[in-house]
């Protein structure tokens, strides 16, 4: 178990600074927003593996990566679109992207819509897991401020 | 002073954060933001991904309005985070319309930061990576990351033919999805899909995608039917040089 989830750390942290680079993303921040995307990724991995479903850990993940992304953000005065950006990269559904391509032109319409909906399920999840992420930290720093 | 001059910084921010993949309420924040630093009233800003309306009142009354249409290119977030850095200084009083419209045009001519060899590298990196967590061993994440760096130096070689865009799109996801097949024939123990779906991944609409939701979500529906047709579409290039790699191969008999 341990020794996964090392490995899917360092895959993830690859796969981030391999975008972070393709991005153009500030040189500073390819290396912190490489660790909040491989820890993101990693949480939600831990939380699959542990039982809880994939769309529900996928939430939990990106919304996590968005929270430590904007407080890196903030520390080092860059805009939070890098941070946003790179740690949700790996929640990315590619395979099942690719599944549901891969189905479609083998003519398995069915399976390959059932991919399709998987795959726009995880993206829907990301996207509200920013979402929520991004209100959380407003809400924390406007009450902290005030 | 001419407020007329004071339009060029405004839409040359606007045009800087748009062509390199900033968001559209980033624009029309920046460009409001810099606008009513600079002491301008009414400024409005309205910005759409191919396109940006500014406008604002002059000290006579006269309302000036220019449109700017914007060519998207390929996402440079340093670029975004320089102009946002700009706009602050603006803000803050430390920059006058001069200064920024200097910075801004620096930035402009700025090089790009991340050279065609280390965007190579970075491909392969990504597609080893993403190859790992897709369920691929050492030699998938080896096979995906010479993938990768073959299909981005392809890219390279079509943008200097000026065939940059959808066609290496295409050729692209073509490459990526024949050299797994043709190396699974050589050597079984290859994930086809692992390897195939890592060397892709820097191709596929997924953060379009993602985009278009957390902009629909927003509120920006224009932008968000804009990122989606995108991503639409280039997922159905990326599907259809896939699904050419699979045919060549097929009809090749497998042994290519």
């Amino acid at each position: 178990m341990l020794r996964e989830l090392l490995i899917i750390f360092l895959s993830s942290f690859a796969g981030t600074l391999g975008f972070a680079v393709l991005l153009r993303a500030p040189r500073r921040t390819w290396i912190p927003a490489s660790l909040v995307g491989a820890l993101a990724f990693s949480v939600y991995w831990s939380l699959n593996a542990a039982g809880l479903s994939e769309v529900t850990s996928i939430f939990c993940g990106s919304m996590l990566g968005s929270l430590l992304g904007q407080l890196l953000a903030r520390g080092m005065k860059t805009i939070a679109t890098v941070f946003n950006t790179l740690a949700i990269v790996a929640f990315v559904p590619g395979l099942g992207l690719y599944r549901c391509m891969e189905l479609f032109a083998r003519g398995e319409m069915e399976a390959g819509a059932r991919a399709g909906i998987g795959a726009m399920m995880s993206i829907v999840m990301i996207a509200l897991g920013i979402g929520v992420g991004t209100f959380l930290f407003r809400a924390v720093f406007v009450r902290h401020r005030a | 002073m001419d407020q007329k001059k004071l339009m060029e910084p405004l839409k040359l921010a606007g045009k800087l954060i748009m062509e390199n993949g900033g968001e559209t309420y980033r624009v029309e924040e920046t460009v409001c933001r810099m606008g009513k630093a600079f002491g301008l009233r009414e400024v409005e800003s309205f910005a759409v991904p191919s396109g940006v309306f500014v406008s604002f009142q002059c000290e006579d009354g006269s309302i000036q309005t220019s449109v700017l249409r914007v060519h998207r290119g390929e996402t440079n977030l340093s670029c975004v985070n320089e102009v946002n850095e700009v706009s602050r200084e603006v803000e803050a009083g430390k920059l006058d319309w001069q200064g920024a419209w200097d910075a801004l045009k620096a930035i402009e001519q700025e090089a790009d930061p991340a050279p065609q060899g280390i965007r190579i590298l970075a491909s392969g990196i990504c597609a080893a990576g993403f190859a790992v967590m897709f369920g691929g061993g050492r030699l998938d994440a080896l096979l995906a990351a010479a993938a990768g760096m073959l299909v981005q130096a392809m890219n390279a070689l079509m943008e200097r033919q000026h065939l940059h865009g959808l066609s290496a799109l295409l050729f692209g996801s073509f490459l990526a999805t024949l050299i797994p097949h043709c190396a699974r024939s050589l050597y079984a123990g290859f994930l086809v899909e692992a390897v195939a779906a890592g060397a892709l991944m820097p191709m596929l609409p997924g953060l379009a995608m993602t985009n278009a939701v957390s902009d629909t979500l927003r509120g920006d529906m224009v932008s968000g039917m804009s990122h989606f047709s995108q991503a639409v579409l280039t997922a159905g290039l990326v599907a259809g040089g896939a699904l050419a790699a699979a045919t060549v191969f097929r009809m090749a008999g497998g042994i290519i």
